[in-house]
């Protein structure tokens, strides 16, 4: 974990704004975007953007090991995916997944078909959340925490409550819930300190991880069970 | 020497772990679960506390406070009876789980569940207890989901309400924490308030936030449902009573009687309603316990000790109709492929007639009829609330009425033949496919239903008991 820390202690520059920008956008991808690819590297890409940010308030190996617990959480997510996603590759003829076809592929996509209405929408809840956070968080700042990090813990636990609403998918359900889990997780670390409790809320974490990746395998055996003759 | 509450965190999870490895060999896991269950379930009522006991060899000693990992662990006499209840309940799922679904993932994943609640109902402080809570609802996804069925949504219906709920659980510490140096500072213990109603509303399924109780019961496999109705919220019922007898400032100064009222009042209306226009079996049972909790709610309202054994009571008969109810579900899920909705279960006690029998005695147990377990703890609090509580009362009694009505056309649809006279005849030779070690575990456990609804003393003094253990109406 040495090397974990001293790359935090580097990056502690970034948790300041950046960091909350970057929770900022982030967040709200994980909210508009369906695609897996995107999300996954959203949510760690999240988890490292809390981590900077929790350094503000404890020190920075229990933060390290939040950062660690959230990279295997998008580990088992993009595996749980990666295996979903597998069947539906092999009936590709051809092998497509190289990251720049993927992404000329998104880009033709938005060209042609333009925003879905689902993704307008999410994006237009995700701006109503940020703005009512913007404001709630100078009018009910949270005790032990600046009014960065208290608008930081209200977005996350707000856009993890509209991901929640708006997902049917238990993958994009439990994203939810981490998020949700997160913003919660930086405020409490303020107020508790303990190892334990880190320990804890982490357990939690990976549980709805590894319950919401078995829902979705669960999930995908039962389809595949009803496609077969 | 063992510390004896020790083997209540660490046998379960142990056995679970093997129970897991044995999940091909349905009735050997099953017995085996049902034995440690059982046997935890006694060893804790039988054992006398703070006193060495020689047990197969091994010196045990119950009670007593404990370090386990740093935090203290302490068995009062209060924790002996809600642990108990925990395992035997769980006990009698197994034993119904055994005949229904014997390879089901609920043996393993109980096993760990009941691990971890009776570590939350042991450890302090109480935000221990809640993170442990948590861990267990998290870990029922497992056993909720069922297998070949593609919907989740009572698993993360379950999942999301529940996690929803920890933070303000875990916040409150930290309140009153910080009460107990500033007393002046009442925006603190009103704040505490707030998320302490907040919270249990959510873990206990009050109205608006009761959608995950039809989902799970409808979507999710029954017997792991009848697990997260009776020993999940019997746990979060035991976490409530521990955060009002923690917190003797937030429960004096709270007026939480007429809340709890109102909450359950809400929640046996809509039970009511919902159960009686049901065309779904297990969202029947989802409304069933809805109804079930509002009259808990209703008699904790009552905001006095007795009010609370009343409670207690109906959290005790609760397990006897639930789960006769969900073993008879899973029973008719069998025969028509988990789909439970009235137009596929036509005709089916023919070929389930003790699935249907569990199902049928279940419902009428949870809507608190005569002869049965439910009808003890209703009978009583209809007593106790009178003519002073005769809004109340009207209201439970046509939440029953709602309830019974839904049973009632589920019976007319089980026992009606197919209306094409082919199929018909078809249907009448049709032997049933239940044997008779099924039927000898639903007529045990219909025997115990009627036994509690006949003698309800076997249960009222240790609801009694358990209600003299709290304090916080007394202050």
């Amino acid at each position: 974990m040495p090397i974990l820390n001293d790359l935090l202690a580097q990056a502690v520059f970034l948790a300041a704004l950046p960091a909350v920008a970057g929770v900022f956008v982030t967040a709200t991808l994980l909210v508009v975007s369906r695609d897996w690819r995107l999300n996954t590297i959203a949510l760690a890409l999240q988890y490292f953007f809390v981590t900077l940010l929790m350094t503000q308030v404890t020190r920075v190996e229990m933060a390290a090991v939040k950062a660690l617990i959230g990279w295997v959480i998008c580990l088992v997510f993009y595996l749980t995916e990666q295996q979903a996603r597998a069947p539906a590759r092999l009936d590709q003829s051809e092998g497509t997944l190289s990251l720049r076809n993927w992404f000329l592929a998104r880009l033709e996509g938005w060209r042609h078909q333009g925003i879905s209405a689902r993704a307008a929408f999410s994006f237009m809840a995700a701006l109503l959340v940020g703005v009512t956070v913007y404001v709630s968080s100078s009018a009910m700042p949270l005790p032990q925490l600046s009014q960065s990090l208290t608008m930081v813990c209200y977005l996350l636990a707000g856009l993890g409550i509209v991901l929640l609403g708006l997902s049917q998918d238990p993958l994009r359900v439990g994203v939810g819930l981490l998020m949700f889990l997160s913003g919660f997780d930086l405020f409490y670390v303020a107020l508790e300190p303990s190892l334990v409790v880190t320990g804890f809320l982490g357990a939690i974490s990976f549980v709805i991880a590894l319950g919401t990746a078995y829902l979705k395998a669960a999930q995908l055996a039962a389809s595949g069970e009803e496609r077969a003759p | 020497m063992i510390a004896g509450l020790l083997l209540f965190l660490v046998l379960p999870l142990m056995v679970g772990g093997v129970v897991y490895a044995l999940r091909r060999w349905g009735t050997l896991s099953s017995l085996l679960s049902i034995g440690t269950t059982l046997v935890l379930g006694t060893v804790i009522l039988v054992l006398p506390l703070g006193r060495t006991v020689e047990l197969w060899g091994r010196q045990i000693v119950m009670g007593g406070t404990v370090s386990f990992l740093g935090r203290e662990l302490i068995l009062e006499e209060v924790d002996r009876i809600a642990v108990a209840f925990l395992y035997l309940t769980a006990s009698g799922i197994f034993l119904l789980a055994w005949q229904m679904s014997p390879r089901t993932l609920l043996f393993p994943v109980g096993l760990g569940m009941l691990s971890l609640f009776s570590g939350s109902l042991l450890v302090r402080p109480l935000i221990y207890a809640v993170l442990l809570v948590e861990i267990a609802i998290a870990v029922s996804v497992f056993a909720l989901q069922v297998e070949g069925c593609p919907s989740a949504r009572g698993a993360l219906h379950y999942v999301a309400f529940s996690l929803l709920a920890m933070p303000g659980l875990l916040v409150i510490h930290w309140l009153m924490d910080r009460y107990a140096l500033t007393p002046d500072n009442t925006v603190l213990l009103d704040t505490g308030a707030v998320l302490l109603f907040f919270s249990f509303a959510l873990l206990m399924g009050s109205i608006p936030f009761h959608m995950w109780m039809p989902s799970v019961a409808s979507d999710s496999e029954p017997l792991a449902s009848a697990f997260v109705f009776t020993v999940n919220c019997g746990a979060i019922w035991f976490l409530l009573l521990a955060f009002l007898e923690t917190y003797p400032d937030l429960s004096a100064a709270v007026r939480f009687a007429p809340f709890a009222s109102g909450a359950g009042l809400a929640m046996v209306g809509v039970g009511g309603l919902m159960a009686a226009s049901q065309r779904h079996l297990g969202r029947l049972m989802g409304y069933g316990a809805l109804i079930d909790s509002g009259v808990a709610l209703i008699a904790l309202g009552i905001g006095s000790q007795r009010g609370l054994a009343l409670a207690l009571l109906c959290l005790l008969v609760r397990p006897f109709g639930l789960t006769l109810m969900a073993a008879g579900l899973r029973g008719l899920a069998r025969e028509c492929g988990h789909d439970l909705t009235l137009g596929t279960v036509r005709g089916l006690a023919r070929r389930a007639p003790w699935s249907t029998c569990a199902f049928l005695l279940g419902g009428v147990s949870t809507a608190g009829l005569p002869v049965t377990a439910g009808f003890a703890g209703r009978w009583a609090l209809y007593r106790v609330m009178g003519v002073s509580g005769l809004t109340s009362v009207l209201a439970m009694m046509l939440a029953s009425l709602g309830l019974m009505i839904g049973v009632w056309r589920a019976l007319h649809v089980l026992l009606a033949y197919s209306e094409s006279p082919d199929e018909g005849a078809e249907e009448a030779k049709r032997e049933t496919t239940e044997r008779w070690p099924r039927a000898v575990v639903v007529l045990l456990a219909v025997a115990a239903s009627v036994a509690v609804g006949l003698i309800p003393q076997v249960l009222a003094p240790t609801a009694t008991r358990l209600a003299g253990f709290y304090t916080f109406f007394g202050r």
